[in-house]
């Protein structure tokens, strides 16, 4: 296919998405159904020209066509096909295009499935999507055009950061995209709202689905950011506090925060101010994500792409939108009406201490990512703010929230019974106790928060299964009513109750993982073996192996512990032939949930290889308990509470009369 | 013309995707807020009828909960007759339909022009393998050769055919494999022998390394007039610090250099180097011979002079005619020589501007600056 | 109690954990940050032993040495001074004489540099930010330039 194609196809884009800003917030002004209605086309179309876009620079990159600067420059002929299609969007151009197309996607999906939406609102949403999607455009068509073309043509490209040469980093950003960009709907939705002057209760019910859904993939692109670092990077570390990783975490507390918050509003017409500040936030910190990342003015390992021009333009689209919505919100927020109220110990109140230290923990984040920047633009000195102030903070802020978790559900709305909640999780309070008990026994010593931390862990775990079997009212109602009750229970229960799950499952990998990890550093000779967490391990052999685009240099490791045999790792140092670089492909191997991890060093003078080895317990769990936060998440969003609501507007009488109107359809 | 064909298509249906939804006629009253919000205060109710009706909540609780939505059903029903009508609605779709009409294909089009490179074909690289060779697309010339090698390893003249090419533009790791290939399969001969030697001697930035010297040594056992060895083997005893050595190599070639061989400039720079003078015959090209006589009877300063005039006349000339590859290059080693580092860079600059589309002209310069020492 | 008392005690009490959080942040701030140093500004300053550094500059050539499979010692120079630096771990891939390094430890009695942890820059484009900068200042390496 003609790159050409693809390139009118972006510009047209961006003509596209000039009106679709326009137009239907135009029409929603004047009362115009049929301007509104301009919108939902423009929509679908923007999506359409620009996966076209994208498809082409896909095509490019398969068929290896170096006429294509971008091709050039990330791509070469040599690599696996795979490797090819992901290169797409494994650099900055075509990661900023993947970007937009995520973006024109969530337009046209809420132009397709907004059908309920109230007609203003939804024109007032896809226009402010159009405008982010023009300033987008924009920046990509002027500082960074996937489509420059080169002549003469290269016979070859110049490879793909070996680094990024991975399954893990390919799936990796369009997932975390998926999240960041899906935030931009919930905050076209706040723009909208702000626009129009009224927020009610249902507007909760519209915006939950989407908060949803860019949350639940966000949580699957850290988690998968997470896992790709670990075993990429050689260093077995599963989070560095790296500010592309700040960048994700940022929006992704926010985002949280605004899943809690908006049941508050949809139930009890409440907190509505601050929801409509956290969809603003959680878009706005996603914008400053993409900021960090994109304008290199962090040094940081995803620092693939530095252009200062690139730096300012997106600082100008940050500072647009960003101050554009927060005046918005300053200017109207203090008109919005007044909810329902509370106690302190209520559903809500939990829900409140829930926002709070959610936000907290995203400003502690967001302060220690720009503390070094505002420092050194103040008085030129340059410091790190280390893994040790973000453990510090997060963690401090992040305890309480756990502990406080179970305790949420079980509270009624409006006014709270603290004594009976804590009743009800007296079993969840004894499973805590119990293997806070064990972990103490097992690890005989050693550092005391870790036992406590793994109590927690099992508290909160218990105690979402503790919520269910509460509401299907277990031990209060005879068994047949309590199954059917709990058949009777909404999705959106067992969603929320397995995501919370899954925030125990987690937290229990973190703690076992950062309090009994054992590392060893030896150099090994070929016969040699080290001991490490209790298994032995011995180098087998040193062998060369040729892959299509490296050399590897393996190393094959048997493991035994008690004399018992468990199987080989092979890990590898690894030359990217194209650039001369190395990198460290780790061996690991997953006994239960546990780890052990094997990465290689430098071959040393007398023979033989330096060898790192980490024993890893319960470090699964970490992303095993994000898989399962997402599932929640997935699982509520199929709740048909989120599904529906107003009957589809009455178009023309002939069209078929819809006999639920105006009854909830369903 | 297809392309333009479809970027027409493309472009009409931006605008159908404005006009169709204007198509629908005059006033169509857009689903009020309010309906909307009704709607979903009723599911409230049904749904706490629902919870009730299975006892997930108390009577007392769903009885409040029901009294809430109930309140904000009262509220939105207040709203729904405010919602006005509309009026005015033809001239501004009009408005509409004429700004997607124009604006469209001006905005997408003029950017476009601006931007996009209509006339040039996608290249994807596998039919660029396939079609008949291009003779100005180098780098596919090379891949050809090397598909080809890659299935006849043995194929010496292949090699040799390639490793110039190589060299060229400026991969001498590779022009120096395949040297040492064709050496390999072909046997040596002095033109193999300095072509490996020149590559590794790039390779190494311009050292003469010890590989490297034992090419040229190669080569001068299969012919031992070879000019381009005896120059750098004369290199190479320079940049051990044996400039008598040096002298007598580049004097002893300089002699038997034909006065219009176009490497006669450079000897005589590596000659003035070193300390010596350039032997008769005197050179037609590069340094005219009334020059090089009125150079032996000057003081060394006023030679540096007259060379400094020499130089200036070169690029004075190649300010005006620079297609001269050689001469630029003969121009940044003089600078070099005389020891003006900026103005060697500058020229290699300018050297650069002048070949911009040449990829096996900016090869040699930038093997040269590399040579030099001058950076990139 | 009253709705005015209510709404007061939600948003005190939230202004309260507000606080606790603002506090925590700045005492962790205080205690965790890491200054950026090159072997010159060490040498000038006189850096006390024992405090805490990042050491930036290149990787004196010839200068690494494996005194066994994982204690290594090297030298990081910006051209001005040099600093000896000894880790105990393995040495990231593009770690080279020659490259850019940033070490992140503390300065021994001796006056050596203890680092704990090692990075190297991440691929042939990029030197790490600091390093650059420092350098720049040196004059030893220029924007453009691959390796000094």
């Amino acid at each position: 296919m003609n790159p050409e194609i693809g390139h009118y196809a972006l510009v047209l884009s961006l003509a596209v998405a000039i009106l679709m800003t326009v137009i239907p917030i135009w029409g929603a002004r004047a009362g115009d159904a049929a301007l509104m209605k301009v919108g939902t086309t423009l929509a679908l179309v923007l999506a359409g020209f620009v996966g076209l876009s994208f498809a082409t620079l896909v095509v490019a990159y398969v068929q290896s066509d170096f006429s294509v600067l971008n091709v050039v420059e990330n791509s070469h002929s040599a690599k696996p096909l795979l490797y090819r299609i992901t290169g797409t969007w494994g650099n900055h151009e075509g990661s900023m295009l993947l970007w937009v197309l995520v973006l024109a996607i969530f337009a046209a999906l809420v132009a397709l499935f907004g059908n309920n939406l109230p007609a203003r609102l939804k024109a007032n949403v896809l226009g402010v999507q159009g405008s982010v999607a023009t300033a987008f455009l924009l920046f990509i068509l002027l500082t960074s055009n996937p489509f420059t073309r080169v002549i003469p043509p290269p016979a070859e490209g110049q490879d793909l950061n070996p680094i990024l040469q991975d399954i893990g980093l390919a799936i990796h950003p369009p997932l975390l995209y998926l999240g960041y960009v899906g935030f931009s709907i919930t905050f076209a939705f706040a723009v909208a709202a702000l626009i129009e002057g009224r927020i009610d209760a249902t507007w909760a019910r519209w915006v939950r689905p989407w908060a949803l859904t860019a949350w639940a993939f966000l949580t699957l692109g850290i988690a998968m950011g997470s896992y790709w670092a670990y075993y990429e990077l050689g260093w077995g570390g599963w989070w560095f506090w790296d500010p592309v990783e700040n960048a994700s975490l940022m929006p992704w507390f926010a985002g949280t925060a605004l899943i809690h918050s908006a049941v508050v509003m949809e139930k009890r017409d409440a907190l509505k101010v601050w929801t409509v500040l956290l969809a603003i936030l959680a878009f706005s910190l996603s914008l400053l994500g993409t900021f960090l990342v994109r304008s290199g003015v962090l040094t940081s390992v995803h620092a693939f792409a530095t252009d200062p021009s690139r730096g300012v333009f997106i600082l100008a689209i940050l500072v647009f939108f960003i101050g554009g919505s927060l005046a918005l919100y300053a200017l109207r927020a203090p008109m919005l009406r007044q909810g329902g109220l509370f106690a302190p110990v209520s559903r809500e109140g939990a829900l409140v201490l829930n926002n709070l230290l959610l936000t907290a923990a995203a400003a502690a984040v967001l302060v220690g990512t720009l503390y070094p920047l505002a420092l050194e633009a103040l008085d030129g000195s340059k410091i790190t703010v280390g893994p040790p102030y973000f453990n510090l903070t997060v963690g401090a802020l992040m305890l309480p929230v756990a502990f406080a978790m179970p305790f949420g559900p079980l509270l009624a709305w409006k006014r709270g019974d603290l004594i009976g909640a804590s009743q009800r999780l007296m079993a969840a309070f004894g499973a805590g106790i119990v293997i806070a008990a064990l972990a103490a026994y097992a690890q005989g010593g050693g550092p005391v928060l870790a036992p406590f931390g793994m109590g927690l862990a099992a508290f909160v775990v218990i105690g979402a299964v503790a919520e269910v079997i509460e509401r299907a009212g277990f031990g209060r109602v005879p068994r047949a009513t309590a199954f059917a009750r709990l058949r009777g229970l909404p999705r959106a229960v067992f969603g929320g109750a397995l995501a919370h799950a899954g925030v125990g499952v987690c937290l229990f990998g973190i703690i076992a993982e950062t309090s009994w990890n054992a590392e060893r550093i030896a150099g090994v000779k070929v016969g040699g073996s080290f001991e490490v967490g209790g298994y032995e391990l011995t180098l087998d052999r040193l062998e060369p192996r040729n892959g299509p685009n490296y050399r590897d240099l393996v190393g094959v490791f048997s493991v035994r512990r008690g004399g018992v045999e468990h199987g080989t790792i092979e890990s590898a140092k690894r030359l990217f032939t194209a650039r001369n670089m190395p990198t460290t492909e780790s061996g690991i191997r997953t006994m239960g949930f546990s780890q052990l991890y094997v990465s290689l060093g430098d071959e040393l003078p007398g023979g033989g290889v330096g060898v790192r080895a980490y024993w890893k317990p319960f470090v699964t769990l970490i992303w095993i308990g994000s898989i399962i936060m997402a599932l929640g998440g997935a699982l509520s969003l199929s709740d048909r509470r989120l599904r529906v609501g107003a009957p589809k507007p009455a178009k023309k009488p002939k069209v078929k009369p819809d006999p639920a109107s105006p009854v909830p359809a369903e | 013309m297809l392309l333009w064909i479809a970027f027409s298509l493309m472009t009409a249906a931006a605008i159908l995707a404005v006009l169709w939804p204007l198509r629908t006629g005059a006033a169509t009253r857009a689903a009020g807020t309010a309906d909307a919000d009704l709607a979903v205060y009723r599911d409230q109710l049904a749904e706490i009828a629902r919870d009730r009706a299975t006892g997930l909540i108390g009577t007392a609780e769903g009885e409040a909960a029901r009294a809430e939505v109930a309140r904000r059903i009262l509220r939105a029903t207040a709203e729904i007759g405010q919602e006005g009508a509309v009026s005015g609605g033809d001239r501004r779709r009009r408005l509409v339909a004429a700004i997607a009409l124009v604006g469209v294909p001006l905005l997408a089009g003029g950017l476009y022009l601006w931007l996009g490179s209509p006339l040039y074909p996608p290249q994807p690289l596998a039919q660029r393998l396939e079609a008949q060779p291009n003779p100005s697309d180098i780098a596919i010339l090379i891949r050809k050769v090397e598909t080809h090698l890659e299935a006849n390893p043995d194929d010496g003249r292949g090699y040799e055919v390639v490793a110039p090419i190589y060299a060229r533009i400026g991969r001498f790791d590779d022009a120096a494999r395949a040297w040492a290939n064709a050496i390999r399969l072909l046997g040596p001969s002095a033109v193999r022998e300095t072509g490996l030697g020149e590559a590794l001697m790039a390779q190494a930035g311009g050292v003469v390394t010890g590989a490297a010297k034992s090419a040229f040594e190669a080569a001068l056992a299969a012919d031992p007039k070879d000019p381009k060895a005896r120059y750098f083997l004369g290199l190479a005893a320079e940049q051990d610090g044996r400039n008598a050595q040096a002298a007598a190599i580049w004097s002893a070639l300089a002699a038997d250099t034909p006065a219009d061989a176009p490497w006669r400039g450079l000897l005589g720079d590596a000659l003035a180097r070193v300390g010596a003078e350039m032997p008769a015959p005197a050179a037609a090209s590069g340094p005219g011979a009334a020059d090089v006589a009125a150079a032996e009877s000057l003081t060394p300063a006023q030679r540096q002079q007259m060379i400094r005039g020499m130089v200036e006349r070169l690029e004075a000339r190649l300010a005006e005619q620079g297609d001269d590859i050689d001469g630029w290059l003969r121009l940044m080693r003089a600078w070099s020589v005389l020891g003006d580092g900026a103005k060697a860079k500058s020229a290699a600059g300018q050297a650069r501007q002048h070949f911009a589309g040449d990829t096996a002209a900016l090869g040699r310069i930038d093997a040269l600056a590399r040579e030099l020492g001058l950076g990139s | 109690m009253t709705r005015k008392g209510r709404r007061l005690l939600v948003i005190s009490c939230a202004l309260g954990m507000l606080g606790i959080a603002a506090g925590l942040v700045l005492f962790a701030l205080n205690d965790t940050i890491v200054f950026f140093r090159t072997p010159s500004e060490i040498a000038a300053e006189g850096t006390r032993p024992g405090t805490r550094l990042r050491l930036g500059g290149l990787v004196k050539d010839g200068s690494v040495a494996h005194t066994d499979g994982t204690h290594v010692r090297f030298v990081v120079t910006d051209h001005g001074a040099d600093m000896s630096v000894a880790y105990v771990g393995l040495l990231p891939d593009l770690f080279r004489e020659g490259q850019g390094v940033i070490a992140e430890g503390v300065i021994a009695p001796d006056g050596s540099f203890a680092a704990d942890s090692v990075l190297a820059k991440h691929d042939e484009n990029y030197m790490p930010k600091e390093v650059a900068e420092a350098l720049k200042k040196q004059g030893v390496w220029k924007e453009g330039e691959a390796t000094p």
